[in-house]
């Protein structure tokens, strides 16, 4: 345990240089290096310190912080509505579960329910979000062992998906569609098809995948017994989503705190023992099946009605009142210069995102503005985990130990 | 959902019962009570607690006496509010007492202030980063030069220095 390390963990930016250079300690015979911000399997912005000798891990410390945009002073900022386009681009490729939790919280203070279209609809799309999620994990973590395939063909399947996005909402990426009190639009005329054509190809380039990787020699020598995680550590760290799944936590918030639609569904939720990079690919695998007939279930069970939370204090008359209600014209006037107010209060909202728990704490002073938006954001929490994970191991394991803990550094740094 | 209002003090013993009870921490973030009136502590820490078993849910709000804001760590009862603390103390400037890394965590070490109190201004205040005398490397092998770290920058933050 070197005093370089310490010195560099505590105040590196501070003194200016020697974070960016190789430093040797004399007196432990240890390397310290820097990995990242800027390197291809840090998955956007991660740095790690570590600490080497030879090649083998003794101390991992990640540093974040380079993405940090004060996304929740922002949400401050913005009106109730407003903020949805704030915490959708958080965790970036979870953005349908961040405006899920958030309007979730919202709604708790507002104290309204939801007609039974809107939630469908948005736990049909936050299931969509989970497997084209997941595909990006498949495809970056094949990338950062070897196997470029991977990457293609997660990117592929994930393009149809986007597709689908795209012709429901609009965009590709921080759609803001769910909203407090619904969605902002109906589902399109044939998106039934649409989703019959996602859901038909899916099993099948499923199978696909698993006979590419799962008994692949290269991928288990790689992956088996690799970053393992302890059941305790995780517990202890706080891990969730299937990083703790694989570790023995069998725990999620969708079958054991079921919330909207989530009531009464039967599905199973898979989890592994081993703890390693193995164990979590195994975990995200098997949860992507049964996402697939989690998302099957909610679009055969879609109910007609409205897609939304009619309420005039809360959305906006349709347009052809206005031409004949002096009293639509009001409510329009003040959504639109003011949006909504939202009673006193405080409240804590969770949904199980594709890396685990996401949390919404929202404060509001009645007014028209959040007093305080916080985000708990799985890959924020998870990342604790990597330095127990990386410790002992090989800095060539550590590679793929950061790709199975799949980080968003969107949501790390907010 | 139960809501529990505690002192620092109260807040540690708390922890350790619940943790004996298999209760989880989910969340634990900060909140700046200037503009809301009631109390008479500022600062405060919100924690989400969940136990897996009952499925009970409690929500425990520390206050933070004192100039600076100050409550004892529970980072050895609940590992995981390491970070949770570091951005509290990042962005509302909460000591934790006996936390064992507490410094910075998503703004820059230099930075001066917290920005998500509520009498830090959005958008008025301008970017505090330093130039970093990485940037000022012109040939490959070059050592970074420590003294150009004080050049003279704008409002900006920008060195005014053509890369």
């Amino acid at each position: 345990m070197s005093k370089t390390f310490d010195r560099l963990v505590s105040g590196i930016d501070s003194d200016g240089h020697g974070a960016y250079v190789e430093e040797h300690d004399e007196e432990s015979n240890s390397m310290v290096i820097n990995m990242g911000p800027v390197h291809p399997s840090t998955h956007g912005v991660l740095r790690l310190l570590l600490e080497l000798d030879g090649e083998t891990v003794l101390r991992c410390e990640p540093i974040i912080g380079y993405l940090h945009t004060g996304m929740e002073k922002e949400c401050e900022d913005q009106n109730w509505r407003g903020a949805v386009t704030i915490v959708t681009r958080m965790d970036y490729l979870a953005q349908f579960a961040n405006e899920q939790v958030y309007s979730m919280a919202v709604e708790e203070l507002l104290g309204i329910d939801l007609p039974p279209r809107a939630v469908a609809i948005r736990c049909m799309i936050a299931e969509l979000n989970r497997l084209s999620s997941h595909l990006v994990w498949f495809g970056t973590t094949g990338l950062d062992m070897g196997a470029m395939s991977a990457m293609f063909y997660g990117f592929r399947e994930r393009e149809m998906i986007l597709d689908f996005f795209e012709m429901v909402t609009g965009l590709r990426m921080n759609n803001g569609y769910i909203i407090p009190g619904g969605v902002w639009v109906d589902l399109p005329d044939g998106w039934d098809a649409a989703l019959e054509a996602i859901l038909d190809v899916m099993p099948k380039r499923l199978d696909e995948y698993e006979a590419l990787l799962n008994e692949n020699p290269i991928f288990l020598e790689r992956t088996s017994g690799v970053g393992v995680l302890s059941r305790d550590d995780a517990l202890a760290l706080g891990a969730t989503g299937p990083i703790a799944r694989a570790s023995g936590v069998d725990w999620d918030l969708r079958r054991d705190m079921p919330y909207e639609g989530y009531e009464g569904v039967t599905f199973a939720v898979p989890t592994a023992t081993s703890g390693d990079v193995y164990g979590r690919y195994r975990v995200r695998m098997a949860e992507m099946r049964e996402t697939l007939e989690l998302i099957r279930h909610f679009a055969d069970n879609m109910p007609e009605g409205d897609f939304k939370n009619m309420d005039p204090k809360l959305t906006p008359p349709p347009r052809s009142e206005l031409n004949r209600s002096m009293e639509a014209v009001i409510h329009h006037f003040k959504l639109v210069t003011q949006g909504f107010t939202v009673p006193e209060g405080e409240t804590y909202a969770r949904v199980e995102s594709p890396r685990g728990e996401l949390g919404c704490y929202i404060v509001s002073d009645g007014g028209t503005s959040p007093y305080r938006c916080h985000v708990r954001d799985p890959s924020f929490v998870n990342l604790q985990a990597l330095g127990p994970m990386a410790q002992g191991q090989l800095i060539a394991d550590l590679i793929a130990t950061i790709a199975s803990t799949d980080p968003i550094m969107g949501g790390v740094d907010r | 959902m139960e809501t529990a209002y505690l002192s620092g003090r109260e807040w540690t013993e708390r922890a350790r019962s619940l943790r004996e009870e298999g209760w989880r921490l989910s969340a634990y973030c900060g909140v700046d009570r200037l503009n809301l009136g009631g109390g008479e502590v500022r600062f405060e820490m919100v924690a989400q607690l969940m136990q897996p078993e009952t499925k009970d849910l409690l929500t425990i709000h520390v206050g933070a006496e004192g100039d600076p804001p100050t409550i004892p760590s529970v980072s050895g009862i609940f590992p995981t509010v390491n970070f949770m603390e570091r951005e509290a103390y990042d962005l509302y400037g909460i000591r934790f007492e006996g936390h064992p890394n507490l410094r910075r965590l998503l703004l820059p070490d230099e930075w001066e202030g917290h920005p998500l109190r509520k009498d830090y201004g959005v958008g008025k205040v301008p970017l505090q980063f330093l130039p970093q005398p990485f940037l000022q490397i012109d040939q490959p092998g070059q050592a970074p030069d420590a003294a150009e770290a004080g050049a003279e920058v704008d409002d900006l933050g920008q060195s005014g220095r053509a890369r």
